[in-house]
């Protein structure tokens, strides 16, 4: 069997991060966390991630900026697919996390199904 | 066999609580795995702020009374200062970082490297031994560098160059031979031509002026000061510090820290041996 | 040896000739434009000057100058010309402001305000600015916040932040809360997560 998927849960709330953890762990993949887009980067460079959860508003890097300098990036790790959750649900900001590369967005609250269901598809399986 | 827990261990709902302000403040983690570590360590640090509950405690804390957030750290992490600390930066230093810097110099220019803080001077010794010892293009470059410090006695001591041999636990003893001499009292003291190659002075780093009379520099070593600073003093010393830095040059801070608490303004960059960060532009990127 | 040591301090290339930082504010060159923020920040007038500015700046490190320099400006008129920047398309520019504004104090008073915004998203940001003011305060407002709150995410964010801030007095909210939004598996889990840390300190 495949090792389990790794996933990079990056959100400000601690509690965002704790349910994710809480909802991913239980469905079989390996968890860490990154409460901004600095550490998000910092973690990305040190460790595979199968999957990157990134929020959008948060404190001194924001989840836009980081998905531009990670594309940007000539790195092996550049291409990892990215899952957006935002508060925001307006067209303007779907257009522009794609814009910024992110392959899925999501608008929050999500629910454990929503979650579990693009995880899934992003990372190609179930954990 | 039971262990007796003392009387102020936190719940899990208070170590959750306490964990989860320091990973926010600080980005370091602490498991369940090491629950009764930092257990002991907030017992002894609500004894010594005479706080009678965690409550108490936890808002003493996030106020940062008295420094408290440096107090809790400190007495959370390993803190020694010794030559040759975090050998993995200063490997960085020649492996990947000086290359490139170099390169871009004109003829004379030199490479300039910033210890602040240098505190007792390990910092900025260790790293012209270091260079001495491990660059190889260290004698076709002229290097200078300064050790800066806003306390004026152990910038004295600094100057003085005597260190206990704890100090020196991480030298080999052919870079003691060459770059020590032991002392009538057993200590050791840095032969005079190193002391008299590094530059020591006192400089604020949240004052503007003080900081840019210093000039610009290729590489700031920062290491545990920036994460203990208030808000303010901590935007100050960081548009400071860029300032100080040529685009390229780059910004090292200590090993628990992270620019992810400090400041967006340098480029995350991951070497072999360190993460170091960046101001952009220039042309230093390896 | 290499090592070279200085006698003389070396120039410092900012201080050469005179400055006119209003004028260099809007300068094509970022590096003066990074300069002119800098020294504007000693100039406690121009924080107008420096607001209109940060709606227009692109460049990260002015845009960090021009924050930096109306957070050491300070008091009400910096405030002023923070806050319309919160709506902000630009993430970046939104989460420099949600950061300056929580370094500076005055910033309470607009509290009940943006926590009472029409626009949902800036609730949420509102919130997030409680958790740098004084706790009882931050901890009284956003209890008041979640009784009346319509939509979860604002409610979510609230929630985070009194974890940290709140205290047994805060239970009652989040209970009533945690009724209201009983369909809602996120916001339940933060409550209860919630409402299991205020209830076991207090002592």
């Amino acid at each position: 069997m495949a090792d389990p998927a790794r996933v990079l849960v990056t959100d400000d709330s601690a509690m965002a991060r704790r349910w994710c953890r809480h909802v991913l762990e239980g469905a079989g993949f390996v968890v860490e966390e990154a409460l901004n887009g600095i550490e998000a980067l910092e973690k990305v460079l040190a460790a595979p991630f199968d999957l990157i959860l990134v929020d959008v508003n948060m404190p001194r890097m924001d989840g836009m900026t980081f998905l531009r300098t990670l594309r940007r990036q000539s790195l092996p790790q550049g291409g990892i697919p990215a899952l957006v959750a935002s508060t925001e649900g307006g067209e303007q900001d779907r257009a522009a996390a794609r814009a910024a590369g992110a392959n899925f967005y999501l608008v929050k609250p999500l629910t454990e199904e929503v979650l579990l269901a693009h995880v899934a598809a992003l990372t190609g399986r179930l954990a | 066999m039971t262990d007796a827990r003392p009387v102020s261990a936190a719940t899990e709902e208070e170590f959750e609580r306490l964990c989860e302000f320091l990973y926010r403040r600080t980005g370091l983690a602490f498991t369940t795995a090491k629950r009764y570590y930092v257990d002991r360590r907030m017992a002894d640090r609500m004894a010594a702020t005479g706080s009678r509950s965690f409550a108490a405690y936890f808002a003493a804390l996030r106020a940062d009374v008295g420094g408290e957030v440096e107090q809790l750290v400190n007495s959370l992490t390993v803190n020694e200062t010794y030559f040759y600390r975090e050998e993995h930066q200063l490997r960085c230093l020649s492996s990947s970082l000086l290359g490139p810097l170099a390169a871009g110099k004109r003829l004379g220019e030199p490479i300039r490297i910033w210890s602040m803080p240098c505190s007792t001077g390990e910092e900025p010794y260790s790293i012209a031994i270091w260079l001495l010892e491990n660059w190889p293009e260290v004698d076709r470059h002229e290097i200078e560098i300064l050790g800066s410090d806003i306390d004026s006695s152990a910038l004295a001591a600094a100057a003085e160059g005597r260190y206990g041999t704890r100090a020196l636990s991480r030298l080999p003893p052919a870079v003691v031979a060459r770059y020590f001499e032991c002392t009538a009292d057993g200590e050791w003291r840095i032969v005079e031509g190193l002391r008299e190659s590094i530059q020591l002075g006192q400089a604020n780093l949240v004052n503007s002026e003080d900081v840019a009379r210093h000039g610009r520099f290729d590489v700031i070593f920062c290491r545990n000061l920036l994460i203990y600073f208030d808000d303010a003093s901590r935007r100050l010393a960081v548009e400071n510090l860029y300032d100080a830095l040529r685009p390229g040059g780059y910004i090292c801070l200590g090993h628990a820290e992270s620019m992810s608490r400090i400041s967006a303004l340098f480029e995350v960059c991951r070497f072999d041996d360190a993460i170091v960060y960046r101001r952009p532009g220039g042309k230093s990127h390896g | 040896m290499p090592l070279i040591r200085r006698g003389a301090t070396p120039p410092h290339p900012q201080l050469d000739g005179p400055s006119d930082p209003l004028a260099d504010l809007g300068a094509p060159d970022p590096d003066l434009r990074r300069r002119a923020a800098r020294e504007l920040g000693a100039r406690p007038d121009s924080a107008s000057v420096l607001g209109r500015a940060l709606a227009l700046e692109g460049e990260a490190d002015v845009r960090s100058a021009i924050v930096g320099a109306l957070v050491r400006i300070g008091g009400e008129d910096a405030v002023a010309a923070l806050l319309p920047h919160l709506g902000s398309d630009d993430a970046a520019r939104r989460g420099a402001v949600l950061s300056a504004l929580q370094d500076l104090p005055e910033t309470l008073a607009h509290l009940p305000g943006l926590l009472a915004d029409p626009d949902p998203d800036i609730r949420v940001l509102a919130a997030e600015i409680a958790r740098a003011m004084p706790p009882t305060a931050a901890a009284e407002l956003l209890c008041a916040m979640i009784l009346r709150e319509p939509l979860p995410n604002p409610c979510a964010a609230a929630v985070d932040v009194l974890a940290e801030v709140g205290s047994p007095d805060c239970l009652p909210a989040l209970h009533a809360c945690e009724e209201r939004f009983a369909a809602e598996p996120f916001l339940r889990f933060a409550i209860r997560t919630t409402i299991a840390r205020l209830s076991a300190g207090g002592a």
